[in-house]
């Protein structure tokens, strides 16, 4: 599925462009390196962490992965250390949004052709990399939404929710064109197009519907993929109910505020 | 018409402001970039004491009758525009720090990963 040794002459040249001088050595030594980026953000989530960080190496070896361990305040940070995973600690809160484009600018520094962001509280199940990464190969596409709509399996949120969802979904479609029905989802893969234009620019708080308008204003080819989520495992939402009202005013502003101030790039 | 025992005290009060800010700069307590709009301001307020006639004629520009609630119209739109400013400028720095956090995040790894390697052999 890999071509692993010319992917991996092709990384090392795009590394020496884009990133820092003496940065271009960044990865690891046991393995071969793989085109896929696992972003696995985690603030405060010591109880799931090892859980989907060792399935993702136990049974899916074939992909790299980093844990951005958003400036967590409990064991995060210790776990990942004592286990000896990939992962880069932030000294500083930044929220989802920050912890994820760290991820993307890590992805872009090592030259991954693609990365997918997967939350690190056990809600994503990565038996779904495989599909989501054909999908966009094969489809040509640029981003590749896991969307629990499609199928509607697994957990499917509460009732509010899912209206919220919606409305936020039509929005999406109003000013792009594009009907994502799980707009909200993190699940996401990105090829190299997103993964340098995320890297630059991203959404800081409840970035995943703003994240979408960006991708559609760049004329990017979106796509969404069936997959099942679970409860999460421990840790809360970050919307509680009462944030939804502010999380739905701030993102509707957000995602018509960059409809606005992008406009739609004329050709690729 | 502004009375002029009201002039003589706003008077002082451009002079100490001028003061205060110079002060700062002196001591390097302020960019001269974001003092500018300050010293902007002053030098504002200071023509509409100097010169009241001016003020007069561009308060009844503006269609306000009384002079002396022009004169806290204009005060209270230039404090709107300085914290308009101050807002703008912690939202580049907020951004400038995100954008360091994450350096240092992957700089911090690249570090540990070559500890490592210098241990290994």
């Amino acid at each position: 599925m890999f071509e692993f040794n010319l992917l991996f002459i092709y990384n090392e040249a795009q590394v020496t462009r884009d990133g820092l001088p003496g940065m271009s050595g960044v990865h690891m030594n046991q393995k071969e390196k793989s085109s896929l980026l696992v972003i696995i953000p985690a603030y405060n989530e010591a109880e799931s962490i090892e859980k989907v960080v060792d399935n993702l190496i136990g049974n899916y070896p074939q992909y790299d992965y980093v844990v951005i361990n958003d400036g967590s305040t409990d064991h995060t940070g210790a776990i990942c250390a004592e286990k000896g995973y990939q992962v880069v600690n932030l000294p500083i809160n930044l929220g989802i949004g920050g912890a994820v484009q760290t991820g993307y600018r890590y992805a872009l520094r090592n030259g991954y052709s693609y990365a997918v962001q997967m939350d690190g509280d056990g809600q994503h199940d990565p038996q779904f990399l495989e599909g989501m990464l054909e999908t966009l190969e094969k489809e040509e596409a640029d981003e590749v939404i896991g969307s629990r709509f499609l199928k509607k399996e697994g957990f499917q949120s509460s009732g509010s929710r899912r209206t919220g969802i919606t409305i936020l979904s039509i929005l999406g479609k109003i000013l792009t064109g594009i009907r994502i029905m799980d707009i909200t989802s993190g699940y996401r893969m990105v090829g190299k197009r997103l993964i340098r234009i995320f890297a630059e620019d991203y959404p800081a708080d409840y970035p995943e519907p703003e994240a979408m308008v960006i991708a559609a204003t760049n004329r990017c080819r979106i796509l969404e993929y069936p997959v099942i989520m679970k409860e999460r495992q421990s840790g809360r939402s970050s919307i509680s109910p009462r944030r939804a009202v502010y999380y739905m005013f701030k993102v509707s502003l957000g995602m018509i505020i960059r409809r606005l101030s992008l406009g739609f790039r004329r050709g690729k | 018409m502004i009375p002029t025992t009201l002039r003589i005290t706003l008077c002082i009060a451009v002079i100490c402001y001028f003061i205060v800010i110079l002060h700062y700069l002196k001591n390097k307590m302020l960019e001269l970039k974001y003092t500018l709009i300050w010293l902007v301001a002053g030098l504002v307020m200071g023509i509409m004491v100097f010169v009241p006639e001016l003020l007069r004629w561009f308060i009844h520009l503006l269609g306000i009758e009384d002079n002396m609630n022009g004169l806290f119209i204009l005060c209270f739109a230039f404090v709107i525009l300085i914290l308009m400013t101050m807002t703008s400028i912690a939202s580049r720095t907020t951004m400038k720090m995100r954008s360091i956090i994450q350096e240092m995040g992957m700089l911090e790894k690249r570090v540990r990963e070559l500890e490592e390697e210098k241990k290994e052999p």
